[in-house]
């Protein structure tokens, strides 16, 4: 019973957290609509959600907290209280501590501030002017049965015409285990408005085979309220999952609300003995018994990990499996092996896109930064959101919220300009912040882009000159000069703030991009502004690949980028002079030799293959000796060492258990075009590396590991 | 406190006291059957009751169901009965009408 408790303790959390995050975000937006009615009821639901729920599930201070906040947003729905400044910014601060409330006791949690929930709440009485109801000190005893919901109602009256919906609501199975009560929950129904309710025990077995611990009776009800279907959903958020629930407008209109709800509770209660009638001819079995009932699961992060840990084995293993039935010419083991590898891909593809989620969350939050950013800096900055539904890895998105909140400190801080300086140059006072996600290829392109005063690259290279990290001379160009700001300790900054101009924040993104393998770029334009845009892997754990080979090395080239594959002859060679470029069907196409590139030093085939590739560049292409075909590939991290190497975004086991390195073509192309430009070749000896890989990924291969 | 068991009279009382809730169903439906297995006649006595969830309403009904199938008759009274009616009233469970006591019939 307690594990169960403390289970669904931690699903209320997991909810609470989703309902705290929708409620920041509409108190951001509120802030800027002050009108928008809409926006004050996604406020008050929200306060009433956590109100409610927080008191079912034992959260009994945040509860107490919140329902005083909700009395405040019960004033401003009735139009009594003004949305001020002072109500967003209480209602924020009061939010951190809802926040430290619901996760009281989990490891490292902040501490709730009782000093400072009592100052909150005495402010908000102060704006309210109403009494407190319950003192946030000390415990209060739980909302039991009723007893004491006399204390909640009061101010819980919707304005608006009143309709009326029929409710159907079954607990299922595990409802009452679980620890929810469906009697505090008909109890926040009534509080919606007039209930008529109406229990049907027709489902209750006799007494030798009735599970005690399980929740059998099914109400019909007949609500006449003001409020929308959202808000009496609201009621039943944290126990959807786990009963069968409809909410239907009563449609009779003609008839007295009375009669018409008596009318209503007869047909529900019609209603309720053809449902009983359905489920005895099911032998007993209710509706929520059918395993398709469920229609999501929460599950933990850290199952999922070991889950996609276990999928990248299966994989190395597969490729394993194919390497020996192509060796043995066995029919059947043949069949087999291609059976597995059909399986395990679209295993890997499930599990992949498993992990996959919207970025919304992530950038949403940064809503309350901004809000907060712009009122110490006295600056006003509106941020506007695109491609929120953008779906990226569930590691990658854990990783990026720190290096966002760099690159959106330092924009507001140094990149967009006080008031004053706006309206000197003409520009519009309120200045925008635009976190911006978009899919290209098999990356994600995520961007902070700002109209501020932009980058001044000449204060830049001669800070970086100061500093002594490019010689005074050097030509530098406009991507040189700006990947210098993501050098440790490097700022412009004329002095340093509460906000940025340590030079510590923009390290902290560069590190953590590298760490995911993404890239940076800069873009920059004097007096209009600066974006800033990370160029990340969709996911970290498996890629479709391409295996490649010049002479021993092998390589994997991801299948996202790969356009075709042509030949390369003495002939073509001769037709262009000597010069790397291709005729591809009329087009002409540059090509890079990776033999050269990587100083492979073994004699080349007389025909070579190019692959050609799509990078944000334009089209190259790489030559190499053979295409081996299709592979899975299961990437692992070269480690530390060789985080400086570019070029190779990983490495992977291949079936016969040599090491292929994973290369990012993006990478590769600015390499060969830079080593061109500066007449320089810094290509490094991929030899050595694979060597070195395979004896680190060799060590670590005997027990399952973490590939991403 | 909790929930006792009275055969030692004319008839088998059971006494609710405090809250009877999920945690305390299996033991209310143990004894239950027990009450209505010794033959008397079964007597649910509300006292020092404070609250009944849905799992004891579905108990004490399905026993008076029982009970009265039996003919052994079931009925439920004591102080607290009125008021934990009226808390379960707001889910149309106010055991008064819902249990309704075979001297009543």
């Amino acid at each position: 019973m307690a594990n169960k408790a403390d289970q669904f303790k931690q699903a209320f959390r997991e909810e609470g957290r989703e309902v705290l995050v929708d409620l920041e975000s509409a108190l951001l937006e509120l802030n800027d609509n002050r009108g928008d009615m809409e926006l004050v009821g996604r406020v008050f639901r929200a306060l009433h959600t956590m109100k409610g729920s927080g008191a079912m599930f034992g959260f009994e201070d945040l509860a107490t907290f919140t329902h005083n906040l909700e009395t405040a947003f019960d004033e401003v729905r009735n139009g009594r209280l003004p949305i001020s400044s002072e109500l967003i910014d209480l209602t924020l601060a009061a939010l951190d501590q809802i926040r430290a409330m619901l996760e009281e006791g989990m490891a490292g949690a902040p501490v709730a501030d009782l000093a400072a929930c009592a100052e909150i709440l005495a402010k908000v009485r102060h704006l309210t002017g109403k009494p407190e109801k319950h003192p946030a000190k000390g415990k209060t005893a739980p909302l039991t049965l009723g007893l004491e919901t006399g204390a909640w109602t009061s101010s819980e009256a919707v304005t608006g015409p009143v309709r009326e919906w029929s409710i159907h609501f079954a607990p299922g199975p595990d409802f009452m285990l679980n620890g929810a009560n469906p009697l505090l929950l008909l109890n926040e129904l009534k509080q919606l408005g007039g209930l008529a309710v109406k229990a049907s025990m027709a489902a209750v077995p006799p007494l030798i085979e009735l599970d005690p611990e399980r929740c059998y009776i099914s109400w019909e009800m007949v609500l006449a309220t003001a409020a929308e279907r959202d808000a009496i959903r609201d009621v039943f958020i944290f126990v959807e999952d786990s009963c069968e629930l409809s909410i239907e407008p009563v449609t009779s209109p003609d008839k007295e609300s009375t009669e018409a709800a008596s009318a209503a509770v007869g047909a529900a209660d019609l209603t309720a003995r053809a449902l009983a009638d359905k489920r005895e001819k099911r032998g007993g079995r209710r509706d929520y018994d059918s395993p398709d009932n469920a229609s999501s699961l929460r599950v933990p992060a850290a199952k999922l990990d070991q889950f996609v840990d276990l999928v990248g084995e299966l994989v190395t293993v597969q490729a394993r499996l194919s390497e020996i039935a192509a060796r043995c010419d066995d029919p059947e083991i043949a069949a087999v092996s291609e059976e597995v590898e059909r399986l395990t891909s679209s295993l890997r593809d499930n599990s992949m896109n498993i992990r996959m989620m919207p970025i919304r969350a992530t950038f949403e939050k940064f809503r309350r930064l901004v809000h907060d950013l712009a009122r110490d800096l006295g600056k006003n900055v509106e941020l506007t959101i695109e491609g929120a539904d953008t779906e990226l890895d569930k590691t990658v998105i854990d990783q990026l919220s720190d290096p966002l909140m760099h690159l959106i400190r330092n924009s507001m801080d140094h990149g967009i300009e006080p008031p004053a300086v706006r309206a000197e140059r003409g520009k519009c006072l309120t200045a925008t912040i635009h976190l911006s996600a978009r899919h290209s290829g098999a990356s994600v392109l995520i961007a902070v882009s700002d109209d501020g005063g932009g980058i001044n690259a000449e204060a830049v290279r001669n800070r970086a000159i100061e500093r002594g990290l490019v010689a005074a001379g050097a030509e530098l160009t406009e991507a040189e000069t700006f990947a210098l700001l993501f050098q440790p300790g490097f700022s412009t900054a004329k002095q340093v703030t509460d906000v940025s101009g340590r030079g510590v924040g923009m390290d902290v993104v560069r590190q953590r991009v590298d760490s995911l393998r993404g890239s940076i770029e800069v873009a920059s334009n004097p007096g209009a502004g600066t974006s800033v845009t990370l160029r990340l892997p969709l996911t970290l754990a498996i890629i479709d690949g391409i295996l490649v080979s010049i002479g021993d090395a092998s390589f994997v080239l991801p299948l996202a980028n790969i356009l075709e594959c042509i030949e390369l002859t003495s002939a073509d060679i001769e037709r262009a002079n000597g010069k790397h470029i291709a005729d591809v069907r009329g087009e002409i196409v540059p090509y890079i030799r990776l033999r050269e590139h990587f100083n492979i030093r073994t004699p080349r085939p007389e025909i070579e293959q190019i692959m050609i590739v799509a990078t944000e560049g334009g089209r190259y292409g790489f030559v190499v000796d053979r295409v081996l075909g299709n592979c899975q590939t299961v990437i692992k991290n070269l480690g530390r060492f060789y985080r400086h190497v570019k070029v190779v975004s990983g490495a992977t086991i291949l079936g016969d258990g040599r090491v292929a390195l994973i290369l990012d073509p993006e990478r590769v192309a600015q390499d060969a075009v830079r080593a061109i430009t500066h007449g320089s070749r810094a290509g490094p000896s991929v030899a050595a590396i694979a060597a070195a890989v395979k004896q680190g990924l060799r060590g670590r291969s005997a027990a399952p590991q973490k590939t991403i | 406190m909790g929930i006792t068991l009275d055969e030692s009279g004319p008839q088998a009382v059971i006494g609710l006291n405090g809250e009877v809730d999920i945690s305390s169903a299996a033991e209310l439906k143990a004894l239950l059957l027990r009450a209505l297995n010794s033959g008397k006649k079964v007597r649910v006595s509300l006292d020092k009751t404070t609250v009944l969830d849905v799992t004891a309403v579905e108990l004490l009904w399905a026993a008076e169901r029982e009970g009265n199938k039996a003919g052994v008759g079931f009925s439920l009274a004591g102080p607290a009965l009125a008021e934990v009616s009226a808390a379960l009233s707001v889910a149309g469970l106010d055991l008064q009408q819902l249990i309704v006591s075979a001297d009543a019939r």
